[in-house]
């Protein structure tokens, strides 16, 4: 907001405070609902207006009105706002993982070993040419390499989730997307942690951080994961399928893995990650398998873009870190292409290369890896990690598009384009 | 509007039989419709050794045509093979397989018209009709020898709609809730203007020159357009029953093409006297009836005006058919029907005993899809 404008209504409001005693002292900060629902409506408008105007998707519309509005341009969303909205990130994202943890479906891989090839032929390949690409094209030292490619090298749950929602797109296409982007993710999170130790041994002088941190990461995640989905499904056992008391205790439990991941610093999206994996694997009784969260995560989900849209600092990237952006973006894009095309599958070939289309969405979940490992070291993470940061956020912009592309030439999409006969 | 002219009858071996069953593509998370029957075809490797397997009007149907059969035992080894083809590459592609009548709780307006000619004529013509038109049925295919025959048949059989309905009836839930009906998938079809009972007709050439009256009104382009309760199929060579639902498992549909066969060669050979006109009067009523009551319906007989109890009728009917079944060599496959009318079971009342179980009816999909995969027990020829 103009400081000008704040200014004369601080004074203002100063020079009543002594005749009106009932009013409080001038706010120095926005009140967090008050954030949450601006944020809302600046998303909501820009997302609907694009979406409306030029066909982009939703999620696109989000993450611009953060990048306007936030400190990288006009500052209105500044950077302890940001910090005052990242619990309803968090959350966001949570319920987002969550989701797509639930969605994991490995008994598919047993049944379907073309896929398992495909599933390792991507991780592989996505993982290998985004650490030479980083390692020997940009420069970055193998550890930060590794950490580059760990967080670039899966689809973004919660672009490609909240984009099929949008389209009501259902098929094999759409499966397979969801399919690859939860292996993908978890295969992710796995490099993650083991990457935790190696940056910690490059850099830290005690040896025994490096052995420390991904375990406190991966087993604490695990262990919440366990406690929390056990948890839901030991309430949800007494409680009718698919009733609104169950779709209370999902979000409680999930809500409830958030705050204690935050708590001990456990990474938020892989507790919820887990912890969707676990729903889905114990639920022997089907008591939680057909309760499906209310569509107010969208809610939630549209906060989480305009928060990451600011969260990119757009200031700090130059000319030179654009091109090794796009460099990497090329590399990856080749790899998940590549692998869906040639390691083979009971689809269609032009369906696989849709499917290596649809996974290209990089996004909230590496931004926030990205944010956990250079935190750990400020002084060199920051700068070694400009390059997934950037390829990130160009990804934000672009990835939507391009799932919401595949999934239209699929052929998947609600909107079946036959009007003139139907109603529907 | 495109015209298609009648094709002359071919006929067939007498009393040989062919199965059509369409069935339901599920998701496996939540056992809701799912779309995926055309990338389902199109990565099938299958050399067509048991039938035919194909698009229906929508993406979450698939139908299965058997080869032409002389026995029932050959039926049933066809519905197997095509049941076991079915359900591996449904495995593999994370699509779960079903049947009954109906899918109980999906969404009509997120069904999508399958890709073809045909099917975009159709949903332009019926609009949401056709959408509404994901139901799930079984066609048998009895062989003729000849053209006049096929159209007597027709005649004769139709008396006998109200057995095949509550015999098959396996879609009480429509929508999510309970329709009270045991059939309610004949009520969707009711809604084309072509559906019904063949009107009364003495031989083909009775049936082309109604036929062609109803080109010349531009009310039917093919024989296609005739959704009637039973009708001839001169391609094939065969009389076509409509009316039943798919059935839960293969051995029922089996059992169903059993009481097919042997009505109709015990119909053939004793040639009861027909009164069409009087029984067009009823044919609605007692349909609806049987839709509606199943086994426990009050069948009118518009000659002897009086009604009579479906089931009691079926127990008589079946006995009846004993010794054509036998010299058929399917009565063995008519015995799982007698039993499961003494047993007062239907695949109606398994659904409902499901939903009672459950109280939902994602867990009733569930249940049926597991039912139809697994390998249907087949009855011993021996037995009977």
């Amino acid at each position: 907001m103009p400081n000008s404008l704040l200014t004369t209504l601080r004074t203002l409001w100063e020079s009543l405070l002594d005749r009106l005693f009932f009013l409080p002292p001038f706010p120095d900060s926005i009140d967090s609902l008050a954030l949450f629902s601006l944020l809302l409506v600046l998303g909501l408008l820009i997302g609907e207006w694009l979406h409306k105007h030029a066909g982009w998707p939703k999620v696109i519309g989000y993450v611009i009105a953060g990048i306007v509005f936030g400190p990288s341009l006009l500052g209105w969303i500044d950077v302890e706002a940001l910090a005052q909205a990242r619990p309803i990130a968090d959350a966001a994202l949570g319920l987002l993982m969550l989701e797509v943890g639930r969605r994991l479906d490995l008994g598919w891989l047993r049944r379907n070993p073309q896929l398992l090839r495909s599933t390792l032929a991507d991780i592989g390949l996505s993982f290998n040419l985004i650490f030479l690409f980083a390692y020997a094209v940009v420069g970055l030292s193998p550890a930060w390499a590794a950490a580059t490619a760990a967080v670039t090298m899966a689809s973004a749950p919660a672009v490609v989730l909240l984009t099929i929602e949008e389209l009501k797109a259902q098929g094999q296409v759409t499966e397979r997307i969801i399919l690859h982007t939860a292996i993908s993710s978890a295969a992710s999170f796995i490099a993650f942690a083991i990457v935790l130790g190696i940056v910690h041994a490059e850099h830290s002088a005690d040896w025994l951080n490096a052995l420390a941190h991904p375990l406190w990461v991966a087993g604490g995640a695990f262990l919440l994961a366990l406690a929390c989905s056990g948890l839901a499904l030991f309430i949800s056992r007494s409680l009718p399928k698919r009733s609104l008391a169950q779709v209370f205790i999902l979000i409680a439990c999930a809500m409830l893995a958030v705050g204690i991941a935050r708590m001990l610093a456990v990474p938020v999206f892989l507790t919820l990650f887990l912890t969707g994996v676990l729903l889905a694997a114990r639920d022997h009784h089907q008591s939680l398998r057909y309760t499906e969260l209310p569509e107010g995560h969208w809610l939630l989900a549209i906060v989480l873009f305009v928060i990451i849209g600011a969260s990119l600092p757009w200031q700090e990237f130059g000319w030179l870190s654009g091109m090794q952006a796009l460099g990497l973006l090329v590399v990856r894009a080749a790899a998940k292409i590549g692998a869906l095309f040639w390691s083979g599958g009971s689809l269609a070939p032009d369906k696989r290369l849709l499917v290596g289309v649809g996974i290209q969405p990089l996004s909230a979940t590496a931004v926030f890896m990205v944010y956990e490992i250079a935190a750990l070291y400020p002084e060199v993470g920051r700068s070694a990690l400009t390059l997934p940061l950037f390829a990130a956020a160009l990804m934000e912009l672009a990835g939507p598009a391009l799932c919401r592309l595949a999934l239209i030439r699929a052929g998947e999409c609600a909107n079946d384009g036959k009007t003139s006969g139907g109603i529907a | 509007m495109n015209s298609k002219a009648l094709e002359d009858f071919r006929d067939s071996a007498a009393l040989s039989l062919g199965v059509e069953l369409e069935l339901q593509l599920v998701s496996l998370r939540d056992f809701d419709l799912t779309r995926g029957a055309t990338d389902l075809l199109d990565s099938l490797k299958y050399d067509g050794k048991y039938g035919e397997i194909k698009l229906e009007i929508t993406e979450s149907m698939i139908e299965v045509s058997t080869q032409p059969q002389t026995t029932v035992d050959g039926i049933a080894a066809d519905l197997e093979g095509l049941r076991a083809t079915l359900k591996s590459h449904c495995q593999s592609n994370n699509i779960g397989l079903c049947g009954g009548g109906t899918h109980p709780f999906h969404h009509w307006p997120e069904r999508r018209i399958c890709p073809g000619e045909r099917f975009d004529s159709l949903y332009q013509r019926y609009g949401y009709l056709a959408k509404q038109f994901t139901v799930f049925g079984q066609h048998i295919h009895v062989g003729c020898t000849n053209a006049d025959d096929a159209i007597w048949l027709t005649q004769a059989l139709g008396v006998y709609v109200p057995a095949f309905v509550a015999l098959s009836a396996s879609s009480p839930f429509v929508d999510g809730v309970d329709s009270f009906f045991q059939s309610a998938r004949l009520n969707a079809v009711s809604a084309f203007p072509l559906s019904g009972q063949c009107p009364p007709l003495n031989d083909w050439q009775a049936f082309t020159e109604h036929f062609a009256f109803l080109q010349a009104c531009g009310i039917a382009q093919s024989i296609k357009d005739l959704y009637w309760d039973v009708r001839p199929k001169p391609e094939f060579g065969t009389v076509e029953i409509r009316v039943c639902d798919t059935p839960l498992d293969i051995a029922k549909a089996s059992s169903l093409a059993a009481l097919a066969q042997s009505l109709s060669r015990w119909l053939l050979r004793t040639r009861p006297a027909l009164d069409t006109a009087r029984q067009a009067h009823v044919a609605r009523y007692n349909k609806f009836q049987a839709c509606r009551y199943g086994l426990a319906a009050h069948i009118s007989d518009p000659l002897a005006l009086n009604q009579s109890n479906l089931r009691n009728t079926l127990v008589d009917l079946l006995e009846t058919l004993r010794d054509d079944a036998r010299e058929l060599g399917c009565d063995h496959w008519l015995e799982s029907l007698r039993q499961e009318i003494a047993d007062n079971r239907s695949d109606a009342a398994w659904l409902r005993a499901g939903h009672a179980q459950h109280s939902n009816l994602n867990d009733v999909v569930r249940m049926t899809s597991e039912r139809l995969l697994q390998a249907s027990p087949m009855p011993s020829s021996k037995s009977s």
